[in-house]
């Protein structure tokens, strides 16, 4: 039986090849994209997950109280004294470490020398992550602070080898470290990865300040495992109070608790004291793109299929009358489905395969199908075993009701209105999904031009940037004397931080006139020294830049027009303002500066004189020559002064677009999948008018004998598919308003969703669905009627 | 082998009933050879499929082997489909796309005959029928009256006790059509198959051993047929 089955599956997939193509080809698309979509969910899914223990690994969080003892804020990170206490104090602990936030960390070794990503981390990060080890002991790698542990790449790109225990690697040019350890790569997906990591000890024997014990100092990430079995909401209440009790502070005003690590990338977002989200909701939309493209190439073949129904009904009876039982003819029918499924999974592995580097790039990730993981291999299965069954089984369980007295009548009962209008309900449920990702896809890219073309307050046309590092530090006067003087550049600056993006905010600071709580207005802050406005190429609203020569500017403080406005000042030129330490006089008003996010809101900002901490220099080409002349001067000039470090040369505009790069990936996703999901819902109309207009060939000729004209009987055939399509809009449009309207409620600054998005997305879609019915209709329109009258 | 009393069919449109059958009652014994006979609407195919079990009686007792029909389960009716009725339909009714030896392989198939089995009945019949060079075309290959041929194989194949043909050779002419009923008499004079066609020849009819006249869904003459042949 099972073997005729196929022979006739076979057979009729042949047979029928417009709707066998368009099914292959529906599902194939429909697979490769939910493939894909779900190859990053898993890769989503499996962060923080791969070293182990994970049910017991703990990230310590912090909430922050307000007056009225309602949480108002929960940070990741905590102070460098709160992990020894804890594990002083509390048995329950297993293991705890600190952990840095990732840098650029210069190795070197011989004639090697690069920037890796490089974390400090106490002894027992090593024990809560069971990493892979080709060499060391774990228990040991860090007993001696002069020690380092690196990953394979990083070790064979520094020696050439990975078998380099015991080796010496010169560290940020400050210290000569001894390989104690090498482990495997870490996974992409690993919030605390690293290429080479170093003893906390290191940290603070090199930098001296981070070794104070700092109970305010909020900004070290630290992880810890609990003993198995331990409650960790039971763990919380218990350690509750610790910082209260160690900063004698009366009022409870920060609380740690432990969150286990395996929710935090996905669950990370609390909002006010309660995790409500976070990546998860980008999973979810992912996931439901996956299984709504996926139900379009479903939708596909349930329609061709029940529209062939009255061919197949003929079958069916036969069947019935030779002895065929229900149960036989369901499984004939799911063949069927399972067949053109496996053919449509095999072609969307190719697929995957051929666009899976492509999307890597969108999504920055290293996802590839594993071939010799069992899980995958089950993923496929109940990937086929889904859509098989969900694709087949509308016509298996439809067609194999048929009662074959009817069937075998070609009875009217066949056309009854219910089979039409529930293949109109499935065009509706599709084009409504691809409506809805049209609308989106357009309010999306409304946002992102919105949000780039949003005025920064500076000018970043020929802006380059550079860590200051090295020599620099002590020669930074030389080294702009000598770039100026080269004429590559027409300015340069040094800063505590980069232009491109908020790094450094503060509280805390102090004017005549404010108000108590004005003390925890948070100001963004760049510390910096002279030509930094003229550098940037901000606008002075008044007053003037730190300049060389005036002795009372290495005291001052420059504010933006939202600081002032916030802080309520009338004449703020030569206003005292008290900050670490110190009264500034105001020297300078300078307009806003996008700093943050451009999603959000302006914040007040502060420009402080302070040679002392500086991390980037940066400068404005000279206009008049070269980019890459200018480039190569500096980097030679760079490289003479500051011989030990690589030079690293970065537009500013280059990581300005950076900002938005999540929104463009969105922007480029929800463009790529309502594409799709538009092309696999058109290959199914496509198919469902060349049924309708095959199936009225002897309409069609006898009106046109009639005297029926060519355009007639286009509308004729073309007129109910719109309409399906305007029901779908109608139904669709909406729900696009909400769920973009929702999503643009998270950024500050937004658009408002006008009209025209709706009026483009609707003429767009009747204009798509007409042009794929009317080119059958058409063909249809123009047979001879003697060919069409002829049949029967 | 079936009994019918007092069938009734009829059809409710808006209150009001159509019978098509009224107040049927027939006794056909194994081995006959039955002819439906009656003007165009009379009830006849009616009859055939309430007999063949494909509708249902609206009231009455029909009896079939001695089991009670009306009370019969899916699973019974299949079981009887596989094992004693083998169906004719006036347009042949192939499966378009089975080969001749697949469509008559078909019943076979359900009726889980073995596979060696099935193969020496399918050449079997191939043989009877003259049809062993075509058991590789699809039916659209063949004319009318050899796909009418396959259809009664595949009648046949599976053995039954009962053929049902309604109008088996209304779309042939008349030399395919006698060819037709030389078959159906020697199958019930040589295999004791109970035939009951559904005819508007008489020609046909003669060749069977009665003829039930049916008109606007009565019996109106049931006759014995002088064996002429
Ligand atoms: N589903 C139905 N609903 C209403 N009337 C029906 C239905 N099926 C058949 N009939 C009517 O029953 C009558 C008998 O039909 P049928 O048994 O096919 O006649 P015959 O085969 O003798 O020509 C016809 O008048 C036909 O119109
Ligand atoms: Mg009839």
């Amino acid at each position: 039986m099972f073997r005729i089955n196929l022979k006739i599956a076979l057979r009729n997939l042949l047979k029928h090849k417009t709707a066998s193509l368009i099914n292959i080809s529906g599902l194939a698309i429909g697979l490769a994209a939910s493939l894909m979509l779900l190859l990053y969910v898993q890769y989503q899914w499996s962060y923080d997950k791969q070293f182990g223990n994970t049910e017991n690994t703990y990230h310590l969080m912090v909430n922050f109280y307000g007056a009225d003892k309602s949480i108002t804020g929960t940070t990741p990170q905590a102070s460098n004294v709160l992990p020894a206490v804890l594990k002083e104090e509390r048995p329950e602990i297993e293991h705890i470490s600190r952990v840095l936030w990732a840098s650029r960390r210069l190795v070197a070794s011989g004639q090697s020398s690069f920037k890796v990503e490089g974390r400090y981390a106490d002894p027992d990060l090593l024990r809560i992550f069971k990493f892979n080890y080709m060499s060391g002991n774990p228990d040991k790698a860090f007993d001696d602070p002069n020690s380092i542990v690196l990953t394979e790449s990083t070790a064979k790109r520094l020696f050439g080898s990975a078998d380099v225990l015991n080796r010496t690697v010169r560290f940020e040019n400050q210290a000569n470290l001894k390989v104690t350890a090498v482990i495997e790569d870490l996974p992409p997906n690993f919030t605390y990865g690293f290429e080479c990591l170093t003893p906390w000890k290191l940290y603070e024997n090199l930098n001296g300040w981070p070794a104070e014990p700092n109970w305010g100092n909020y900004s070290y990430f630290t992880l810890l495992t609990l003993k198995n079995g331990t409650d960790h909401n039971a763990f919380n209440q218990k350690i509750k109070n610790t910082i209260a009790r160690h900063t004698g502070t009366k009022n409870l005003d920060a609380a740690p608790f432990v969150y286990p690590l395996e929710k935090y990338h996905l669950y990370g977002h609390f909002t006010n004291g309660i995790a409500d989200g976070g990546q998860i909701e980008q999973v979810r939309i992912f996931i439901i793109l996956a299984l709504g493209i996926l139900a379009i190439a479903c939708i596909n073949f349930m329609n061709l299929s029940t529209a062939r129904s009255q061919k197949r009904a003929k079958e069916v009876g036969i069947r019935k009358t030779i002895g065929a039982s229900r149960g036989s003819l369901v499984m004939q029918f799911l063949l069927e489905s399972f067949i053109l499924t496996i053919v449509s999974v095999l072609i969307a592995i190719v697929l995957v395969e051929l666009f899976l580097p492509a999307f890597n790039g969108l999504l920055n990730t290293k996802l590839e199908i594993s071939y010799a993981s069992p899980a995958n291999w089950m993923g496929f299965i109940a990937l086929i075993t889904l859509t098989g069954l969900t694709a087949g089984s509308y016509p298996a369980f439809f067609l194999s009701s048929f009662n074959p007295v009817q069937a075998l009548k070609k009875a009217v009962a066949l056309k009854n209105n219910f089979g039409l209008s529930l293949r109109q309900t499935l065009v509706v449920i599709q084009f409504g999904f691809a409506i809805v990702l049209i609308v989106s896809t357009l309010i999306l890219y409304q946002q992102l031009q919105y949000l780039k073309n949003r005025p920064l307050g500076y000018d970043t046309n020929a802006l380059v940037e550079m860590p200051h590092e090295g020599n620099l530090y002590l020669k930074f006067d030389l080294f702009k004397d000598r770039l100026l003087n080269s004429g590559a550049v027409s300015a340069v600056t040094q800063s505590s931080g980069s232009i491109a993006f908020q790094n450094s905010n503060s509280t805390g600071f102090e004017w005549k006139g404010m108000a108590q709580a004005d003390k925890k207005v948070s100001f963004d802050l760049i510390q910096t020294t002279h030509d930094f406005l003229k550098t940037m190429n901000i606008r002075l609203i008044a007053g003037r830049d730190f300049t060389k020569g005036r002795a009372s500017d290495s005291s001052g403080i420059m504010l933006n027009e939202t600081a002032v406005k916030r802080m309520g000042i009338k004449d703020p030129l030569g206003q005292l303002v008290f900050f670490n330490g110190k009264q500034r006089p105001v020297t300078g008003v300078f307009a806003d500066v996008l700093w943050d996010e451009p999603t959000r809101n302006q914040h007040p900002m502060a420009i402080v004189f302070n040679a002392e901490n500086s991390d980037v220099i940066t400068m404005r080409l000279n206009n008049s020559r070269g980019i890459q002349e200018n480039l190569d001067q500096i980097t030679k000039i760079t490289k003479e002064m500051n011989p030990d470090f690589p030079v690293e040369l970065k537009f500013v505009d280059t990581l300005v677009a950076e900002k938005v790069e999540h929104e463009q990936m969105l922007s480029v996703m929800s463009n790529l999948f309502a594409g799709l999901c538009i092309f696999v819902s058109c290959l199914g109309l496509f198919g469902l008018s060349a049924f309708s207009a095959e199936q009225r060939t002897k309409e069609i000729g006898v009106r046109k004998v009639l005297g029926a004209s060519v355009t007639g009987i286009i509308t004729l055939l073309s007129v109910s598919f719109v309409k399906t399509v305007m029901i779908a809009m109608l139904l669709a449009m909406p729900v696009g308003y909400l769920v973009m309207d929702n999503w643009l409620m998270q950024f500050d600054y937004r658009i408002v969703i006008g009209p025209v998005v709706f009026i483009i997305t609707g003429l767009s879609s009747i204009l798509i669905a007409l042009l794929t019915v009317s080119l059958q209709a058409y063909r249809a329109a123009r047979t001879n009627p003697v060919d069409a009258l002829k049949y029967e | 082998m079936i009994e019918l009393k007092n069938i009734e069919k009829y059809y409710a449109n808006k209150g009001v009933k159509s019978y098509i059958l009224r107040h049927v009652t027939a006794s056909i014994k194994q081995g006959e050879f039955v002819s439906i006979m009656g003007p165009s609407g009379a009830g006849k195919s009616t009859l055939l499929n309430i007999l063949g079990m494909l509708e249902e009686p609206t009231y009455g007792q029909y009896e079939f082997m001695g089991e009670d029909i009306t009370s019969l389960n899916e699973r019974k009716r299949i079981e009887l489909y596989r094992n004693h009725i083998g169906f004719v339909f006036q347009a042949y009714h192939l499966i378009d796309e089975m080969t001749v030896a697949e469509n008559i392989e078909a019943p076979l198939l359900y009726k889980k005959v073995s596979g060696a089995e099935r193969k020496s009945r399918v050449a079997d019949v191939l043989d009877r029928f003259n049809m062993v060079a075509k058991k590789d075309l699809f039916p659209n290959q063949l004319s009318g009256g050899q796909q009418q041929l396959v259809g009664i194989a595949r009648a046949l194949v599976a053995q039954p006790s009962v053929i049902l043909a309604d109008e088996p050779t209304g779309n042939l002419q008349s030399a395919q059509a006698l060819q037709i009923m030389d078959l159906f008499k020697k199958l019930n004079q040589e295999e004791g198959i109970t035939i009951i066609q559904v005819t508007h020849s008489e020609v046909n009819a003669g060749y069977g051993s009665r003829i039930l006249h049916l008109l606007d869904g009565v019996i109106k003459e049931d006759v014995t047929v002088e064996q002429t042949v």
